[in-house]
């Protein structure tokens, strides 16, 4: 009854999320915006990160004109003393918001989003509730059901041996009452009983071993091909770092932290320094407190207090979770700039994830079924677009032919291994 | 009928002795020595038995494995303040300058994650124009080397810089107060801020003098200008201006002042197009056949001791003068040679590498006669790089020997070494109150003085310098210094009471000496970085002057004129000349620097060591050239292989002896040997000691000068067996065109010259004239489209000199292993191009029809290179031909080799199990196979085993693992990556954009590389050049690499 109660809540969940995702559509371009440019510093809600929340912006400000100078170039829009500016600043301690290249249009939209607190933020809490209740409700029925049939079972197997022995003691009374005497059996050995039976069953022996043998062979190749495969590895990390509160609850953008991604073949771990950015003002988390941020001070040997920077620096030791072997090339770059693939399609919902997990398994033919799936996007790139021509204009072309990136060589030994 | 039959072992079986039946009984017939191979009586007696073993065993390793499985803690560790410019995985390049006291390149880094791992020649330089020599391309290897010292030294024990400053200072001080001599012991200084930093020394050490020193000194040819043009200078010379070069003992393409400039203007020079159908005429007259003289299109071999008469009668040949000179071996062919040059006046070049005044002064003569000053040299433009004074040093050397040297300060060479007499040097040091050496390993000298204040790596400083008129560049750090080592210039600096760093005082000094009369760039950090990023500054008009103050040079022999008048000091250059060749008897020998080592500075870097000689093909040794003939005569072994040992020789000179491997030279004259300098190093590191012997030891010294050609040498009867490891022991063609040879004159008639189509005889009716067709058209496969890129590549071997800078650059960026004397003996060299050499035999098809010579003794001459002046010699680089028929595909049964959709011939390592069938059946031989883990296997301690020397391993390239075949990629990394930032830019490739790691190297601009698919690419256009050929056409691979004709500036009757 429990179960089925948990079940109704979580679908009614999903059905909510889904329904708020759907209506945020509409504003989705400038939720991304918020969340390229300004989700590392700013909330749409009303509580403060670095700067204030945005929730409610529209009638803090006097004029909108005001307000979209400040965004453009707060520094210049200090200099005319502007006196709400100016309270603002002393503030937020002096701290400088960086001038935003951002149009006229882009800014009234967000303006627009973020005023009415966004959407995301509910959005993301009922997904995320929605997720740990599915979560915790699917992994509480495999497990009772697998203690409640592991229990009858046992019970039933205890039945099935005290009702045998009640049979043979019964029988043995009724017999001693007849008077019949027995010949006592023949005393044999478990395993030749089991001889005697299997010579006699020789059928069912053959098909049971037959399936024995898959399973065994079975569970050998899956095992065998799981050397090396370190799907859902999860290391703890130094330091206790959130994707889910970074990346999820406060949206800050995948390519802000892993700058390197569109230009290297690394994503890159972001130095400390990146870190400081935020946390030179966010000095305590939701769910730590000051000790996990507090890790990236004593990394930097820095003093929150006087701010100011020590001697005794130390990098941080991450635990690598994704790591190819070195004999495979890649390049984010080529991915993720080139071949635009959003980081979840391999690195799956980080923006779930407390702890980083590989979501993919990394092998080979993971890679490969990609490649021989993914069409090209040819369309804006110089590159392509030619080879799509000759690809569309050879004779052995068939209509319904995908244009995949197998289809230009993406199978190929040497794009990866040299 | 046959089981009835029985043998016995013996009698005693047949008889059935009791002995025998016993014995029958033991498996064994003596008792098994048990306890000698187990070796511990425990083991002996144990009661584990075999089955125990195997159990415990078996256990065990099953156990290891499934632990094994766990996945591995990897860590990965960020930056904590990343600087701006870095991104991992995306290499940074800063331009820099390289000079080793010889060798001037303007040179661009790459460095990934602030780590160097490739040198490569500077575009923007007019003296490099981006090519580089193997030394050049080698020294970011030299910078790995863990023989270098991490700290300074005192009195043989690591010090601190305090220490050492506080120490030097305290003495200098006290020598100058009591008018102590302090000399400065320097190889040539170019950087105008060392030379600024040494005069700021001398203001606080007035008793300072400053003695330069190069080891392989060209002084002569400043004399020779100061006798013949009032000016002691070196100029520059323009071989892209002459129509004729005359090479009179010079190796002008690879040690010779400016190679990798000389080298790319000689080639420009020889270039043959559809639109260009004219090229330079070279001769060379030399004793040794030199790389240079490999190239020539003719060559005329003298003992060294008749150079000097060759010159004079050129000279009075052309001049009609009457100098007095004697008879050489070969005047007709002499007199030929000036016959021609005659006709060149105005656009012909006389270059000579003889460190003999009097006979760079007829050569200058000569130079003028025909009107190459102003034409094809350039005095306007002077090149510093040789500013070594012979004298001045013999005086140093007698000076401290007199204990009137007090302190003594070594910079930049190693006199104990290469001094003729650096024993007697090194007494002479001892003697020295404080000697102090700025070497950064200790070396030979280093480490006879008492304080060693290392110098850092020119990776790891700041540096200047003025190779030339008018040309400035800078140097910049790519790494912070690996151990506590400081510039030299900031050692002087500091020990001179001023404490500026490196990088304050270049730029201070550029900031008033460069930029205050440069007006084009406003502000001086605008300039500053502008010149930084290009790494040189050329200016119209010398400014900074030269001043650095000198020990007054002996009294020179040569007369000093103000202006040119060079027939009236010739006659008594020319009796100077007749005397020493007079003079010369017994065997003569002439002292050179190999191609790869030089003279030696890098000895310890064993991609420099592992480049085969261009000539010879040895590897890792030096050996004594003598004429094969010769050789015959003496009884020594002319062959080279893995079961073919050489004979060791003793060469004596006076006192003088030196033991080593005879070597088979055509093109050496008889009774002349030549041994090359750069080995018997015994304190350059632990690659290079012990290799060799050091031919330093018998440089002779005449009139101040130092002699490379020297005679009075007598030479032993074999004193023992050696093995000398080449990479290529079969040195003819055998007749089958390999190179593709003509003449200009029959190419001009036709460009396809020597390029004659070649046609197969079948039987098939339908194809060709009478069945004969193109390799091409007889095909069992269908022909493949590429749609994408068609990657190619073109090797004009009229431009490739045989230098070898494209191999160390190949080894370089692939990760190519080093693998050591004993393994390239065995022909398993890891290079993944090698530069084929063949020489000429005077025996061929013709001639044997002629002379009516039978098959077999035919083949067996034709295996003989020609020992007279008709030998020629070619050079072919060979790597993966990339068959877009391959052989090897075909046959590996793992399907590790395949062929990609751009025409690339993959290879993937973690596919290939190890058969060899691919090499097997690759008819170039260019594949190689792994035959040990060479960066795990303490057998093979070079710089891949080492920690240090990982450090210039190349990320983007795989390092093979032992039992795999590997090859050529064609820089397949470099590709993917051009491709990549093309695609990111939404364009295709840009024809140029990729290129190769031996076509950027290549001083020539031999090697071209593009996509086929390009209509405009520049390999394209090669392609459709009449010259192509691909190697071994008959074979049907089909090559993506293909070749051009080498043409010959000769007349077509003297074909061979």
């Amino acid at each position: 009854m429990h179960r089925f109660k948990i079940r109704i809540i979580s679908t009614v969940a999903i059905l909510l999320a889904l329904f708020l995702q759907s209506s945020a559509l509409q504003a989705q371009d400038a939720a991304k915006l918020f969340k390229a440019n300004c989700a590392s510093c700013h909330k749409p809600t009303d509580q403060k990160l670095i700067g204030p929340g945005l929730k409610g912006i529209r009638s803090r400000w006097p004029e909108e004109a005001k307000l979209i100078s400040w965004i453009k170039n707060s520094t210049a829009f200090l200099a005319t003393g502007d006196a709400y500016a100016n309270k603002l600043f002393e503030e937020y301690g002096k701290s400088v918001m960086p001038a935003q290249n951002l149009a006229d249009a882009d800014i009234v939209a967000i303006i627009d989003w973020a005023d009415k607190g966004g959407d995301a933020p509910v959005a993301t809490t009922a997904d995320a509730a929605s997720t740990e209740t599915n979560a915790t409700g699917a992994e509480t029925s495999s497990d009772t059901y697998a203690i409640i049939l592991l229990g009858v079972g046992i019970i039933l197997l205890v039945l099935v041996s005290v009702l045998g022995s009640v049979k043979t003691s019964l029988e043995s009374l009724v017999n001693e009452r007849k008077g019949i005497v027995v010949e006592p059996k023949p005393v044999r050995t478990p395993v030749e009983n089991f001889k005697l039976w299997a010579s006699g069953n020789k059928k069912l022996v053959a098909i049971i071993g037959l399936i024995l043998i898959i399973w065994v062979g079975k569970q050998g190749w899956d095992g065998l091909m799981g050397i090396g495969v370190y799907q859902g590895y999860a290391p703890e990390q130094p330091i206790k770092f959130s994707h889910k509160i970074h990346a999820g609850e406060n949206q800050v953008a995948c390519v802000y932290c892993h700058s390197g991604v569109e230009k290297s073949k690394h994503a890159n771990i972001p130095s400390a320094n990146v870190c400081m950015n935020c946390h030179m003002y966010i000095q305590e988390g939701p769910t730590y407190g000051k000790e996990e941020i507090g890790k990236i001070y004593a990394a930097l040997d820095y003093n929150p207090e006087t701010r100011t920077y020590g001697k005794n620096q130390k990098p941080i030791q991450w635990i690598r979770v994704h790591s190819l072997p070195d004999h495979a090339y890649f390049n984010h770059s080529q991915h993720v700039a080139v071949g635009k693939i959003e980081c979840t399609e391999c690195h799956g919902p980080i923006d779930s994830m407390e702890v980083v997990q590989q979501y993919s398994p990394l092998t080979m033919g993971w890679c490969i079924d990609c490649h021989r799936k993914t069409e090209v996007d040819y369309k804006d790139n110089k590159y392509y677009e030619e080879l799509h021509k000759k690809f569309v204009n050879d004779p052995s072309y068939k209509k319904g032919d995908k244009f995949t990136i197998g289809s230009i060589g993406g199978l190929e030994c040497s794009k990866c291994h040299y | 009928m046959s089981n009835t039959k029985k043998y016995w072992k013996g009698i005693e079986e047949l008889q059935e002795t009791p002995e025998f039946l016993n014995q029958k009984q033991n498996e064994f017939a003596e008792e098994l020595p048990v306890d000698k191979f187990l070796g511990d009586d425990k083991l002996v007696n144990t009661n584990t038995n075999r089955r125990d073993f195997l159990k415990v065993l078996g256990f065990s390793v099953t156990a290891a494995s499934l632990a094994a499985c766990e996945t591995p803690v990897r860590k990965a560790i960020p930056y904590l303040n990343k600087p701006e410019e870095i991104t991992p995985g995306v290499a940074n390049y800063y331009a820099s300058s390289y000079w080793d006291g010889q060798d001037f390149a303007s040179v661009v880094v790459k460095t990934r994650e602030a780590r160097p791992i490739k040198i490569d020649g500077n575009e923007l330089c007019s003296i490099t124009n981006g090519g580089s020599t193997a030394r050049v391309q080698a020294s970011v290897l030299s910078l790995y080397d863990s023989n270098r010292l991490r700290k300074p030294q005192m009195n043989g024990k690591e010090a601190e810089w305090s220490a050492v400053d506080k120490e030097v200072k305290s003495k200098l001080e006290a020598i100058a107060q009591r008018g102590g001599n302090i000399r400065i012991f320097t190889s040539t200084i170019i950087s105008p801020s060392i030379k600024a930093a040494v005069a700021e020394f001398t203001i606080a050490y007035p008793t300072t003098q400053v003695v330069t020193y190069d080891a392989v000194s060209l002084k002569a040819i400043a004399d020779a200008h100061l006798a013949s043009h009032g000016k002691a200078m070196i100029p520059t010379y323009q071989f892209d201006k002459a129509d004729f070069v005359l090479g009179i003992g010079c190796d002008f393409l690879t040690n010779w002042l400016s190679p990798v400039e000389y080298a790319r203007q000689y080639a420009s020079k020889r270039k043959l197009s559809k639109d260009k159908k004219e090229m330079s005429r070279h001769v060379q007259i030399e004793s040794l056949l030199s790389l240079t003289g490999s190239n020539a299109d003719k060559r005329v071999a003298l003992k060294p001791s008749q150079l000097g008469l060759a010159a004079i009668s050129i000279y009075n040949k052309l001049t009609g003068s009457s100098i007095s000179t004697a008879a050489t071996d070969k005047d007709n062919a002499i007199a030929e040679v000036a016959k021609e040059l005659a006709s060149y006046k105005g656009k012909a070049l006389v270059v000579c590498g003889i460190n003999d005044p009097a006979i760079q002064q007829v050569v200058n003569a000569i130079n003028t006669y025909l009107g190459a000053y102003g034409n094809t040299i350039n005095t306007d433009v002077i090149d510093y790089t040789r500013q070594g004074n012979d004298a001045a040093v013999a005086n140093l050397v007698s000076e401290m020997n007199a204990g009137s040297v007090d302190a003594l300060i070594i910079h930049g060479t190693n006199p104990v070494y290469s001094l003729a007499n650096g024993d007697a040097f090194k007494t002479a040091l001892s003697k020295v109150d404080l000697s102090i050496s700025l070497s950064d390993v200790a070396d030979e000298t280093a480490s006879a003085c008492k304080i060693i204040a290392p110098n850092s790596h020119f990776l790891e400083s700041w540096s200047d310098a003025n190779p030339r008129t008018g040309h400035y560049t800078l140097g910049q750090p790519v790494i912070n210094p690996l151990g506590s080592t400081r510039e030299a210039l900031a050692s002087l600096l500091n020990w001179a009471g001023n404490t500026t760093n490196a990088h304050d005082y270049i730029a201070k000094y550029w900031e008033v000496m460069l930029y205050a009369t440069s007006a084009e760039i406003a502000g001086f950090s605008t300039f500053w970085n502008k010149t930084l990023n290009a790494g040189l500054l050329v200016k119209s008009t010398e400014i900074v002057t030269n001043s650095v103050p000198t020990v007054t040079p002996a009294p020179s022999s040569t007369p000093v004129v103000s202006d040119i008048k060079p027939v009236a000091d010739l006659s008594a250059a020319g009796s100077s000349i007749v005397s020493s060749a007079k003079s010369a008897k017994g065997i003569e020998v002439v002292i050179y620097e190999k191609t790869g080592l030089g003279w030696g500075a890098q000895a310890n870097n064993p991609w420099l060591q592992e480049l085969p000689d261009p000539v010879t093909k040895v590897t890792w040794d030096n050996y004594v050239l003598m004429n094969p003939d010769e050789m015959r005569e003496k009884g020594f072994n002319v062959l080279m292989g893995q079961e073919q040992l050489s004979d060791t020789v003793d060469v004596t000179i006076g006192t003088k002896k030196l033991s080593l491997p005879a070597v088979a030279q055509p093109g050496l004259p008889k009774g002349v040997v030549a041994i090359a300098v750069g080995y018997g190093r015994t304190a350059a590191g632990k690659t290079a000691n012990g290799i060799g012997a050091n031919a330093f030891s018998l440089v002779g010294t005449s009139g101040g000068y130092y002699q490379f050609n020297v005679s009075g040498a007598s030479i032993s009867g074999s004193t023992g067996k050696y093995n000398i490891a080449a990479t290529q022991t079969h040195h003819t063609m055998m007749g089958r065109q390999i190179v593709k040879e003509t003449t200009l004159e029959e190419y001009k008639k036709d460009s396809k010259a020597g390029n004659e189509d070649l046609l197969l005889a079948t039987n098939l009716k339908n194809i060709g004239k009478d069945g004969k067709a193109k390799p091409q058209e007889l095909d069992l496969w269908q022909n493949f489209e590429y749609k994408n890129h068609f990657w190619n590549m073109a090797i004009d071997l009229n431009s490739c000199i045989g230098c070898g800078s494209c191999v160390v650059s190949c080894t370089a960026e692939n990760n190519v292993p080093v693998v050591g004397k004993d393994e390239v003996r065995r022909s398993r060299e890891m290079h993944w191009m090698r530069i084929d050499r063949y020489f000429t035999s005077s025996m061929n098809e013709e001639v044997a029809e002629k002379e009516g010579v039978g098959a077999i003794d035919k083949f067996l001459k034709m295996e003989v290179p020609s020992t007279d002046d008709s030998l020629e010699v070619v050079f072919q680089p060979v790597m993966c031909q990339h068959c877009n028929q391959a052989p090897c595909e075909t046959v590996c049964p793992v399907l590790a080799t395949t062929h990609s959709l751009e025409g690339l011939n993959q290879m993937t390592y973690n596919r290939c199990i190890g058969t060899r069938y691919c090499a097997n059946n690759c008819p170039y031989k260019v594949r190689r196979f792994n035959w040990f883990r060479y960066n795990e296997n303490e057998a093979f301690d070079f710089n891949m085993y080492d920690d240090m020397g990982k450090m210039v391993l190349n990320p983007d390239v795989t390092v093979r693992s032992r039992g795999v075949m590997e090859k050529c990629s064609m820089c397949v990394q470099r590709i993917q990556a051009g491709k990549l930032s093309a695609k990111k830019k939404s364009e295709r490739p840009a024809d140029g954009s990729i290129k190769t790691a031996c076509q950027q190297a290549c001083p020539t601009n031999a090697i071209t590389f593009g996509d086929f698919n390009d209509q405009n690419s520049a390999v394209r256009k090669a392609w459709n050049d009449e010259r192509k050929y691909q190697l071994l056409e008959e074979v049907g691979t089909q090559p993506s690499v293909y070749y051009l004709t080498k043409v010959r500036n000769k007349p077509a009757t003297t074909k061979a």
